[in-house]
Formats: structure tokens, sequence, C-alpha cells
């Protein structure tokens, strides 16, 4: 079996359910914690998930290969996650940063890296899915400007707008939860 | 090009995920040394990575490529098919059928046949019975509990299930037929198999 991603994909085409199964385990993992990261919902995410695959499954003649297979494949898992909002008529987060922690949690002695962890998920959690999915690529996938905004089907000044705010308002957010001194 | 301090600054995110180019990293490195704000923030944003990147998400693994495989098999079989309802009906079908119980085995010598374990046998079904189109698996799963009934076979050619009501006499078949025919979003029609 060729690992190679467009091969896989050329092989998906055919037919090929091996090729389909070796893709999966490629990248499941890394496009379950997109969408769950954008969902809170680790049921739904992994019904995302599975139609992701059935796309590709279903789709892959029509990959042109001009794009990465990464990039294509968290393309349709973005767009899914959007038609899974819609569906929901879920009220998008504001951008308003949650109140800091109360002075109880605040009292707690010592902040645990587990602590640390749920501050941190609190706060991207608490961001717009537009700030949510460019931080998650960036930071999660280490992908480059380009790759998130082709995902995202957006410019790439766009992204980098997005990651501007996105920052601000984590770092914003944690300071208020963590106590942390903050850069302004 | 030289570019604005503002720029520069936005290429911060991809500096800690070490996706810059040398020559906008080099840019970005030369601005963090005179700036001690931003260099701060680059520290804070690098911790923030790494703690995202030690979180592990509980994906589904290998039971969500069996189902993955499970879907495409039948998914696969579609384009083949005339009617996708079809297909439907019988992926719906061994669904019951494996949620009542049964257990699909080679019968072995004499006719080299498949059969669905069980004492039932498809010349001894009681009813015969079309779903509506719409209708989901789990509608029908539902609906074939509550009448206590299993498919023993189908669907035909003609998209006909044959089931068996467990419990014994016509009395028990008959009261089946009526909540099978009650049921007109789940089933289409219904027939006595011994008529």
């Amino acid at each position: 079996m060729d690992d190679n991603p467009h091969q896989l994909i050329r092989q998906i085409a055919e037919g090929d359910t091996q090729a389909l199964a070796a893709l999966y385990r490629a990248y499941e993992r890394p496009v379950y914690r997109f969408i769950v990261s954008r969902l809170n919902d680790p049921h739904e995410a992994a019904d995302i998930l599975h139609d992701v695959f059935m796309d590709i499954w279903r789709g892959a003649a029509s990959f042109e290969g001009r794009s990465q297979v990464r990039t294509w494949i968290f393309g349709i898992a973005y767009r899914k996650v959007i038609d899974m909002h819609r569906k929901r008529a879920r009220v998008t987060v504001t951008d308003d940063v949650p109140e800091p922690a109360d002075a109880a949690e605040g009292a707690e002695a010592g902040y645990a890296a587990r602590q640390e962890a749920e501050h941190l998920r609190f706060c991207v959690d608490a961001l717009k899915d537009d700030h949510r999915v460019a931080i998650t690529l960036a930071f999660y996938e280490d992908m480059t400007v380009a790759e998130i905004a082709e995902v995202a089907g957006v410019p790439e000044g766009t992204i980098k707008s997005r990651l501007h705010h996105a920052r601000k308002l984590l770092l914003h957010c944690l300071s208020g939860r963590i106590g942390a001194r903050s850069p302004a | 090009m030289t570019r604005s301090r503002a720029e520069i600054e936005q290429d911060l995110p991809f500096a800690v995920n070490g996706t810059l180019s040398d020559a906008d990293l080099a840019e970005f490195t030369a601005l963090t040394e005179s700036d001690e704000q931003l260099r701060a923030e680059f520290e804070a944003m690098s911790a923030i990575r790494a703690r995202m990147q030690a979180e592990d998400a509980r994906s589904p693994g290998e039971i969500g490529l069996a189902r993955l495989m499970r879907d495409v098999d039948h998914d696969g079989a579609a384009p083949a098919a005339p009617n996708r309802t079809w297909i439907w009906q019988l992926a719906a079908a061994v669904a019951v059928a494996a949620f009542l119980g049964e257990t699909l085995f080679l019968d072995g010598a004499d006719d080299g046949g498949f059969q669905l374990a069980g004492v039932h046998h498809a010349e001894t079904a009681d009813l015969v019975v079309s779903f509506a189109p719409g209708a989901t698996e789990d509608q029908i799963r539902t609906l074939l509990v509550g009448v206590n009934a299993e498919i023993v076979s189908g669907p035909s050619a003609l998209g006909f299930y044959r089931l068996v009501v467990i419990d014994e006499g016509q009395a028990a078949i008959a009261t089946a037929a009526d909540a099978l025919m009650a049921a007109t979003s789940v089933v289409e029609s219904v027939v006595d198999a011994q008529n």
C-alpha cells in the first residue's frame, strides 16, 4: 500500500477500500480533533467524521490534485461543521470575553497542568467559530496561512486578521481565568 | 517591499508554529528583539500551542473505521442498483435481522446455501410485507419488535420481506398483521404468506 496521500486518493477513486482505510488511519485523529473542537459534542463529531470520509469515498474522483490532500479533507470537515451549525440554528458564540474565574476558583492553591488545560479549553471554546477554526488549524495542525485560507475558503489576509483577534481574545480570557500577566 | 510593523506582527502565529519562510521569520525575529511585549506574546502563544498539542481527543479509531467500511460496502453497491431504496431496505433488513439475534451461517453439506439461524425458515413465513420507501431502520426495527415478528428473508426482486410471528397461532398472526397495516408510515403492504 502506497501511503502517498495523492496516490491514496487515486486508488480510492478506483474503488480501493484499503486505500480508504489507510487514508482514514492517517487523518482520522486530526480531523476528529478539528471537528470536536468546533462542536464540543463527541457523538456529533464522530458522525461528521464519518460523513467526511464517506464524502471522500464518493468524491475522490473529483479531487484534481491542485491542493494538498490534507487541506482538501479539512475543507470538507470545515463545511460540514458549518452545515451542522446551520441545521442546529445554533447561536454563534460571541466575541465577549468570558468573565474571570470567581473568587473561590481563584483561591484554589496553584493551578495544575490539568486546570490550565481546562482554562485553555474554556477560552478556545468561547471564541467565535471563525476564530476557533483559525487557531485550531494554526496550533493543532501547524498549517501555513495559505493552507488555513484554503480550508476556510477566504483570503490569507482574512486568516491573519482572524488570528490576530483570536489570540488577543484568547490571552485576555486566559489572563482573566488564570490570573497570569498578559501582554497587552 | 518592506512590510509594516502591523503586517509583521500578524505573522506571530506562524512564527509560533514554524511555518514562516526564512525571510519572514527573520523580519519577525528582528521585531521581537526590539519589542518586549511582542516577545512576551510570542512566548505565551508558544505555551498555548504546546498545551493544545498535548490535548488528546479520543477519536472513534478502529470502531469508526469499521463503521466506515460497512457503509462503504453498502454505498458501493448503490450505483449498480436500479433503486437506492431497495438497497437501503436490504441494509435495513440485515440490520433488523442482526438486532433480533439472528446469525447468518453456512448451512452445511446438504444445500450448501445460506440460512438464517433459528427455528424459522423462509418457507414457514407467516406474512409478506413491503416497507414504505421513507421508513427508517429504527422505525422498522421498533415496529417488528412491537409486533413480535422477525424478517426471515427478503427483499425479493419486488421489495417484499417474509416475516414470521414469534407467538404461535392464527390469532397472533392476525394481530400482528393488523398492527403492521396500521403503521402506514412504515409499512406499505401486508399479505398473509399462507394464502
